[in-house]
């Protein structure tokens, strides 16, 4: 019946009524990235932030005026100036030279600390998850698993992270390995949870049922449906891993001074704070608390993304300001 | 009642295993740090033999495992060991820092909840007025300010330029005597004793630093109660109040209600974390407090005072969540009955 | 039967003309990233006379539930009602301020949801929850309230209704919800009722005590009901007149008698065909659905893909609803007579 009527009207004549989509040409994928950005400036001033901070830090040595870690003695702790654009610290560093380097060590830190943690603290999570309750050897490993973390979790998270980096001897990769150590939980938890409702589904009995083995069935079908707020999780766990090597380095537990590290900045600059000299430490500061701000809402926006409720909201009010502009304009 | 009962039962069962877990991975975590406590004592200008007699007396001779079996006989014996730094029994040290920590860290999660409550709520009641964009642009402030870096700031401007905060150097002038130690808190104590000077003092002291915490604390109160807020506000059942016709104020109500078990979660953990994650701002304010306590012991070989921190914490964090779970039960009626 | 029908026509010339609910025009549309809404309630007009059941029938997708809940002005999230009036006794709904809404909504026109165990606030008791509404729109005590909401429990027969009034959601069963809910719906006695989905999920037996149930309380009280379903046979049993909705339009409307015995609309005719045992009827009337994401041009008639009686005239010319006989309406150029 199907194929007397495709005859009798023939194949252009469908395409004219039937059509895959509307009239209007499928947006391209910039076009609808502006389009978010001018609904939630805020999601686009996030992606900025932490392109700028990479940026700065990537070209450092080009940009820099100065050496990070020459100290000039005969221009200690000039207010900010011509010469010195964010001052001097207290043996005579240019500070703005010292900012522009920070990324490298801060985000560089925070981010293999932070994606280590999520790959272990993933995997590890999605078997746990798994097997949890198989009622066999396996979910007893898993049960005695969870019990490590619940250990590691009862620690307070900060004396925690100097004694390993104490014991393990100060440089960025005990640093990194600390970090990503007392982040692994929380990634175990989240994929745990995830993956447990996620072993229920019928889709993981059916691949089960079709011959996959177990491993086959975590790495197709489990990990990939219980990754979203891991994904979530990411970014602003990255902010936070900054703020946490930054307080490390702040008590002399992290990267040492003179390296061009924040938190270490923000230390050494302590003393003259008190003293009316506020420039050596408020500047890394703010250089620390404007990168993490920014990876919190790249963070933010990963959020709605991965909503469904939320990103409806974002439609919303993309199409809703749009429509109120279009309106004005024929006012 | 009683299933309240074995519910607790069963927590407390797991509370000991837990307890050795950390100890364990403390104790063998921080012997690893290179760094003979016994040479630290001396100094380096000691002989090899006053040495060795030392790390006889210590005990540090034996093996790790006998370390440890010792140290928890002692432990069972309300012994935490000795600071070889303050030469004084840990349990002594911990006993006058703690509440010193306790003190700073409730009053500023206090504050937080004061801020990031109802901002939290008011943005979820409207959350396009000026109410909710300033709650939306203060959550993702607050939590990425680096809380050592803000109490600078804050010294910087109540102490260098106004003037009119002390000095950030600990909990009273140094003119000022402690009153009598009672609870260990100052404005407790202070009061116990009519000792009016102290309690001024003493407050004036506290202000920077529970500012400092209660400013950064708020914003994950803050965003957890916009976040469980909105969900609330979002789902099915309270559409439904607002199909039935009821008031905006008692939906949102509600709501509030039903977004309590996780604002009290984010309270406990938090507070929990504060105890040791209050430690940059001890440091900064010279406060004294068992996570400088804890810090200065790592950064030292100094063993028994981590230990003891270690101990303290869990066990404080364990009766937070002891706490809250009864506090789940007596919310939700669908928990423990 | 017969009584039933007479019923509806002595109430009809009785009262004054005016219906208890008239929708003009409604269109709900929910906007997409493309930039061109979907409209999800296309242009739609509906009378819904003093005391009668309205039955509503349409397939999930239909816009049974946006149109439900766009007659309350909240349409499913993000959806907009875009244009139309929705006039409730001579006024209308859409012109109300914020409290005159909140005001109307559970005490003059009330809706009786679908999945009632997630729409209960699970940490309330329901005797509460009965109780807050009663409070709110009827203005009366706490104590009196909690007494209409036992009153109320009564009539919907809840057994041993003293101990339920503090018992929680999770602890009922569904039909035993789905009866919390009615009880909801009709302690302000309301005079429109907009009934969503109301039975499904429930076993056939529960089912018939709680739509019987509701219809002797609705007519009781003399309220007016649109009883939205997804099942053509409740309607028979339980409905004055009938309509069936697709894609956002209605299709044909007609009383019970007409729309049963003489439907006139392919739609119509195959979603009863698919009640039925005969094979070939249902092949005759069912086609294959069409591929996801499949639409058709605005200017032609939204059933044409799965119409086996279209025609070139369909896929050019939309049809409008046009009474075919006396109160009899289908959307279709080739209705089918007999």
């Amino acid at each position: 019946m199907d194929k007397q009527r495709l005859l009798r009207n023939g194949p252009s004549r469908m395409d004219e009524w039937m059509s895959t989509s509307s009239t209007v040409a499928t947006p391209s994928w910039i076009g609808t990235a502006l389009r978010i950005a001018s609904a939630r400036p805020s999601f686009a001033a996030g992606y900025i932030i932490v392109f700028v901070a990479v940026l700065a830090g990537a070209l450092a040595p080009l940009v820099a005026p100065y050496n990070p870690i020459e100290a000039d003695p005969s221009q200690f702790l000039q207010p900010p100036n011509r010469l010195h654009w964010l001052g001097t610290d207290a043996v005579g560093m240019d500070i703005f030279s010292r900012v522009l380097y920070g990324p490298r060590i801060d985000i560089t830190i925070a981010v293999l600390g932070t994606m280590v943690s999520a790959t272990v603290g993933c995997l590890v999570g999605a078997w746990v998850g798994y097997f949890s309750r198989a009622g066999n050897f396996r979910s007893r490993i898993a049960f005695l698993i969870m019990r490590l973390a619940d250990v590691l979790q009862a620690f307070p998270v900060f004396v925690f992270a100097i004694a390993l980096v104490a014991s393990l001897g100060q440089s960025i990769q005990t640093v990194v390995f600390a970090i990503a150590f007392v982040n692994i939980p929380i990634y175990l938890r989240l994929m745990r949870s995830q993956v447990m409702a996620i072993r229920e589904m019928r889709y993981v009995e059916a691949s089960l049922v079709a011959g996959m083995s177990d491993m086959q069935t975590i790495l197709r079908h489990v990990i990939p449906n219980a990754m979203g707020p891991a994904l979530a999780q990411l970014s602003v766990n990255v902010g936070w891993s900054i703020l946490l090597t930054a307080g490390l380095s702040f008590v002399g537990a992290g990267v040492r001074a003179p390296s061009p590290e924040w938190g270490s900045m923000i230390a050494t600059g302590f003393q003259n704070v008190v003293t009316g000299e506020w420039w050596p430490s408020v500047f890394p500061g703010l250089a620390l608390a404007i990168t993490v701000f920014g990876f919190s809402l790249v963070g933010n926006s990963v959020e709605v993304f991965g909503d469904p409720v939320k990103i409806r909201r974002l439609i919303r009010d993309v199409t809703l300001r749009e429509r109120t502009r279009a309106a004005r304009r024929r006012a | 009642m009683t299933r309240i009962i074995s519910f607790l039962g069963q927590r407390l069962l797991f509370i000991v295993p837990q307890l050795f877990g950390i100890l364990l991975v403390s104790f063998f975590l921080i012997k690893s740090i290179p760094g003979d406590p016994a040479v630290l004592m001396l100094g380096p200008m000691a002989s090899t033999d006053a040495v060795v007699s030392l790390r006889t007396k210590l005990g540090l001779d034996h093996a790790l495992p006998i370390q440890f079996w010792h140290f928890l006989v002692n432990l069972v014996h309300g012994d935490l060991g000795t600071s070889w730094q303050t030469t004084r029994p840990v349990l002594e040290d911990l006993l006058q820092r703690f509440p010193a920590t306790l003190e700073l860290v409730t009053l500023g999660l206090l504050g937080a909840i004061i801020i990031g409550v109802p901002l939290g709520v008011a943005s979820a009641f409207d959350e396009k007025g000026i109410l909710g964009r300033v709650a939306g642009v203060y959550g993702l402030t607050a939590g990425s300010l680096p809380d050592f870096w803000l109490a600078l700031v804050l010294i910087f401007v109540f102490y260098t330029i106004l003037q009119i905060v002390p000095a950030p150097l600990g909990r009273l002038d140094f003119a000022i005597l402690p009153p009598p130690t009672i609870s260990g808190f100052l404005i407790f104590d202070s009061i116990a004793a009519g000792d009016w000077a102290a309690l001024g003092s003493a407050l004036t002291h506290l202000c920077l630093p529970v500012l400092t915490l209660s400013l950064i604390n708020a914003g994950p109160i803050l965003k957890m109660t916009q976040s469980t807020m909105d969900r609330m506000l979002q789902s099915d059942f309270s559409r439904y109040e607002v199909l039935s016709g009821l008031p905006h104020r008692m939906v949102v109500r509600h709501a509030l209600r039903n977004s309590l078990p996780s604002i009290v979660t984010i309270i406990s953990v938090l507070y929990g974390y504060l105890l040791g994650g209050a430690v940059l701002v001890e440091i900064v304010f010279s406060w004294g407090g068992a996570g400088q306590y804890a810090v200065q012991g790592v950064l030292n070989s100094d063993i028994y005072p981590v230990l003891g921190f270690v101990l303290f914490s869990a066990i404080f964090s364990l009766i937070v969540y002891l706490i809250v779970d009864i506090v789940y039960v007596a919310i939700d009626p669908r928990i423990g009955r | 039967m017969l009584k039933l029908s007479d019923r509806v026509q002595a109430t009809a010339a009785s009262s004054d003309a005016r219906p208890t609910f008239d929708i003009r025009g409604l269109t709900v549309e929910f906007p997409a990233i493309t930039g061109v809404p979907t409209v999800a309630i296309r242009n739609l007009d509906l009378r819904i006379e003093r005391g009668e059941i309205f039955g509503l029938v349409g397939e999930s997708g239909a816009g049974k539930t946006t149109l439900a809940r766009s007659l309350l002005r909240l349409p499913p999230e993000p959806g907009r009602i875009a244009g139309g009036e929705l006039l409730f006794e001579g006024q209308d709904i859409m012109s109300l301020t914020e409290v005159e809404l909140q005001r109307t909504r559970g005490r003059d026109i009330s809706m009786i949801v679908p999945n009632p165990r997630s729409e209960l606030n699970p940490l309330l008791t329901v005797g509460e929850q009965i109780a807050n509404v009663a409070q709110v729109h009827l203005r009366v005590s706490r104590r009196e309230a909690r007494g209409l909401a036992l009153d109320i429990l009564r009539a919907v027969q809840i057994p041993d209704p003293e101990r339920r009034m503090t018992a929680f959601p999770h602890e009922m069963s569904g039909g035993m919800a789905q009866r919390i809910v009615i009880a909801i719906a009709l302690i302000c006695s309301p005079k429109f009722i907009v009934s969503d989905d109301a039975t499904s999920g429930l076993d056939v037996t529960v089912q018939a005590q709680i739509l019987e149930l509701l219809r002797r309380l609705a007519q009781d009280r003399g309220s007016a009901m649109l009883f939205i379903t997804r099942d053509i046979g409740i309607t028979a049993h339980f409905c004055d007149r009938v309509a069936v909705i697709y894609n956002g339009e209605i299709m044909e409307l007609a009383g019970r008698e007409d729309f049963f015995f003489r439907p006139a609309h392919p739609y119509t005719i195959m979603l009863m065909a698919a009640f039925s045992y005969n094979q070939s009827l249902r092949r005759l009337w069912a086609r294959p659905e069409p591929l996801p994401g499949a639409k058709v041009h605005d200017s032609a008639c939204p059933y044409t893909l799965r119409c086996p009686l279209a025609q070139e005239r369909c896929r050019i010319d939309r049809p409008a609803l046009r009474e075919i006989a006396p109160g009899h309406y289908a959307s279709c150029h080739f209705p089918v007579r007999r």
